[in-house]
């Protein structure tokens, strides 16, 4: 019933009381003199660097991260697939073969169009992205957001 | 739990063999052009073709079907309905593919991606004709709209990316919708496949609450793919904003798609629901043919007036809807196939007046093109006399059909709101030939004048003029194919 | 002790109704597409919820289906809206006024 959860409540109330607590103790008791250095972002003791008009990011970054989430989200099918596997036997193979070979052939289209390429300027034919965005002119965006 | 799903059901892969073709064919262009980035596009071009022709082929071969109605663990069906709205669908792309060869050449923007695109969006249309479960139907709308985004997008023109944006977030929010009716459908029935759900409705063992639901939500993902008020927002921007080629393709090949499993769903698994869903239709139908004939007046812009056009038609495929059973399917049929034929020849003649990429679609363009060239002015003449419905073409005959369809099953307010929407919208495609024939032209710039391109554009002049003359050599084929067995 | 099951439907339809309204009223192009996926993934839960209701594996075998697809809506409209924010330095989809809306 509801009592299973207490625990979990009184933990979440622990939680809260003490992050509140603690940040309003210290606003309250500390000194407020901020200088530049200060308010600068912590980024591991280099240098924050800024470009200008905004924050620029290659392309490339893109480009890659939306080529993961595809592969990535491929081998969501391997998993029923390794539940029913001993079940499933030479069908199940032959069907992941198949799944797989066509994956592949994605790969092997992205490879081929210069999506995975980092260095050299991105070539005119596209990658799985919609032409424009690879277009030499534009190997950098700001960030949309 | 899991021992249903590990017996793994007869493999039979002919009846989605057209699909298996168009994919193949694709992926075999695709790796083609990434390998070998200097192919002509012709080549491209010439296997994309035969590829549809060997997809027709083996659709052709699937209208003597003697197996099981669905086949796939009742995944895809096996009827001649869906070998029709296949052919069809088959005829679409390859006008779509002629036109955008010609269309990116002159416009200096060939992409080879072009040719694999239309080829997975027409395997996702006709995959979507033959769907016989709720998942497939799903998969395949995504299929072809995915690729449909990209295909708007695909020029660098900033209305072409605008447009494609707006597509792609209102398409998106559709499929949301779908995939929620999908969820209603298997949550009421405890099945996706639609003769489950049909027994399940008829056998009253489903929850009618969330059966009512479910027809909503679908018919709500449905709306915004035919375009049916209140849900067409993103045609006329889509279908201006794309390329003309693309526009043609998706203009014809989404409507007859998207009809086509708007009717194996309503007539399949809705069939026991068919008196609640009937006056939803005929309200959506009735708003969709005023709202689309009335804001078609008001346009300049010759691809959205089309497109607002398309909005209205989509509301006379509803109109026979209304009308459940074989008339009602065999006249949708013969709607959209006219349909397809008149909106791609009309698109046609937009691309060859704009002589090079988008321009020159604004009405005034259109001013004295008889002076021009008169097989230009000719042939759109009969396009829009076909979409009014005039006779002797084609558009007459479908509406006839689909009125006659209709007041056979009681609907006659229905028709009376149709046939004074078709009055309206005469009017806006007449304009557009008092434009032509009667004004001078306002500035002296050439149309197209080459003439591969042209001879496509008369292919749907002639077929439409064909089947308004003589009807009954497709009539006959469709009456067959209006059966759906599942 | 189960949770009933129309505890995770009431839930789905919350979900997929805030994801709605998102879409309706936000601006940003990219926030819109985040409600989108917000609203599909209310199906998802759904989906599984009528699949322990119904005691069979449709559901679930739907739901990755829907996730794969979802993932594929996502790479192309990034990739459009990316496109669309190079060309025209904005993901409002107010300012994409060329075409009017």
């Amino acid at each position: 019933m509801l009592s299973e959860y207490l625990p979990i409540a009184v933990l979440a109330t622990l939680a809260v009381l003490f992050g509140v607590a603690s940040l309003g103790v210290s606003a309250l008791l500390r000194p407020n003199r901020p200088t530049r250095a200060k308010l600068a972002p912590y980024e591991c003791g280099i240098e924050p660097a800024r470009l200008p008009a905004g924050e620029r990011f290659p392309v490339k970054f893109y480009v890659v991260a939306m080529l993961f989430i595809i592969f990535d989200i491929e081998t969501i099918f391997l998993f029923p697939w390794a539940v029913g596997f001993r079940q499933l036997g030479l069908f199940g193979l032959a069907e992941m073969a198949v799944f797989i070979a066509l994956v592949f052939v994605a790969y092997v289209y992205v490879w081929k169009s210069g999506g995975l390429d980092w260095r050299e300027p991105a070539p005119r034919r596209a990658a799985a992205a919609p032409p424009t965005a690879l277009e030499p002119e534009a190997r950098e965006v700001v960030r949309a957001g | 739990m899991l021992a249903q799903f590990l017996i793994h059901p007869p493999i039979q892969l002919g009846p989605i063999g057209p699909e298996l073709v168009l994919t193949g064919t694709a992926i075999v262009v695709l790796l083609g052009a990434a390998f070998n980035p200097r192919i002509g596009h012709s080549t491209l071009l010439l296997v994309s073709l035969l590829g549809l022709a060997g997809a027709a082929l083996v659709s052709i071969g699937l209208w003597d079907w003697g197996g099981e109605l669905t086949v796939l663990a009742g995944m895809v069906a096996t009827d001649r309905f869906a070998v029709v709205a296949r052919l069809i669908l088959l005829g679409i792309a390859a006008m779509g593919l002629v036109y955008g060869y010609h269309y990116f050449r002159r416009s200096g923007e060939a992409r080879a991606e072009f040719y694999p695109l239309v080829l997975f969006a027409t395997a996702g249309m006709t995959l979507i004709a033959a769907a016989a479960d709720l998942i497939l139907v799903f998969l395949a709308l995504e299929i072809l709209s995915l690729s449909l985004y990209v295909l708007t997008g695909i020029s660098a023109r900033l209305s072409s990316v605008e447009g494609s944006m707006k597509y792609f977030l209102l398409g998106a929010f559709s499929s949301a919708f779908f995939l929620y009716g999908v969820a209603m459908a298997y949550g009421a029935t405890g099945s996706t496949r639609l003769s489950a759900i049909a027994h399940a409705l008829a056998g009253q063992t489903g929850s009618l609450g969330l059966a009512l639901a479910a027809v909503a939500f679908l018919g709500i993902g449905f709306g915004f793919k035919v375009a049916a008020v209140p849900f067409h927002m993103w045609t006329p921007d889509v279908y201006q904003g794309a390329p003309t080629p693309v526009t043609a393709f998706m203009a014809a090949g989404t409507k007859v798609a998207a009809f086509a499993a708007l009717i194996r769903v309503l007539e399949t698994s809705f069939q026991p629901l068919t008196l609640d869903w009937t006056p939803l239709v005929w309200t959506i139908a009735a708003v969709t043919v005023v709202a689309g004939s009335l804001i078609a007046i008001a346009q300049t812009d010759i691809k959205r007036m089309l497109a607002y056009s398309s909005i209205a038609h989509a509301g006379f495929v509803l109109i026979a809807l209304t009308a459940a059973g074989q008339d009602g399917i065999s006249a949708a049929l013969f709607y959209l196939l006219a349909y397809a034929l008149m909106v791609l020849g009309a698109f046609g003649v937009v691309m060859l007046v704009s002589a090079r990429g988008e321009g020159r679609t604004s009405l005034a363009s259109y001013a004295g093109l008889y002076r021009r060239s008169r097989l230009l002015a000719g042939l759109l003449t009969l396009f829009l006399l076909s979409l009014a419905g005039i006779p002797p073409t084609a558009g007459f005959i479908a509406k006839v059909n689909v009125f006659r369809a209709a007041v056979a099953a009681g609907h006659w307010p229905l028709v009376l709101v149709g046939v004074l929407a078709s009055v309206v919208a005469a009017f806006f495609y007449i304009r557009v030939m008092v434009l032509m024939y009667m004004q001078e032209p306002q500035d002296d710039a050439e149309p197209d004048r080459s003439p591969w391109p042209r001879v496509a554009v008369a292919v749907p002049a002639v077929l439409t003029l064909l089947f308004g003359v003589f009807p009954g050599i497709v009539l006959g084929v469709l009456d067959k194919a209006a059966i759906l067995r599942w | 002790m189960k949770t009933p099951i129309s505890y995770f439907v009431v839930l789905s339809a919350v979900l997929f109704a805030i994801g709605s309204v998102g879409v309706l009223v936000r601006k940003n192009a990219l926030v819109i597409f985040m409600s989108v996926e917000l609203q599909l993934n209310a199906v998802n839960l759904a989906l599984v919820a009528f699949s322990r209701l119904h005691g069979n594996l449709n559901g679930q075998v739907l739901a990755f289906f829907s996730m794969v697809v979802a993932a594929a809506e996502v790479v192309v409209g990034l990739a459009i809206i990316v496109n669309v924010y190079r060309r025209m330095h904005t993901a409002n989809v107010d300012d994409a006024s060329l075409l009017r809306w």
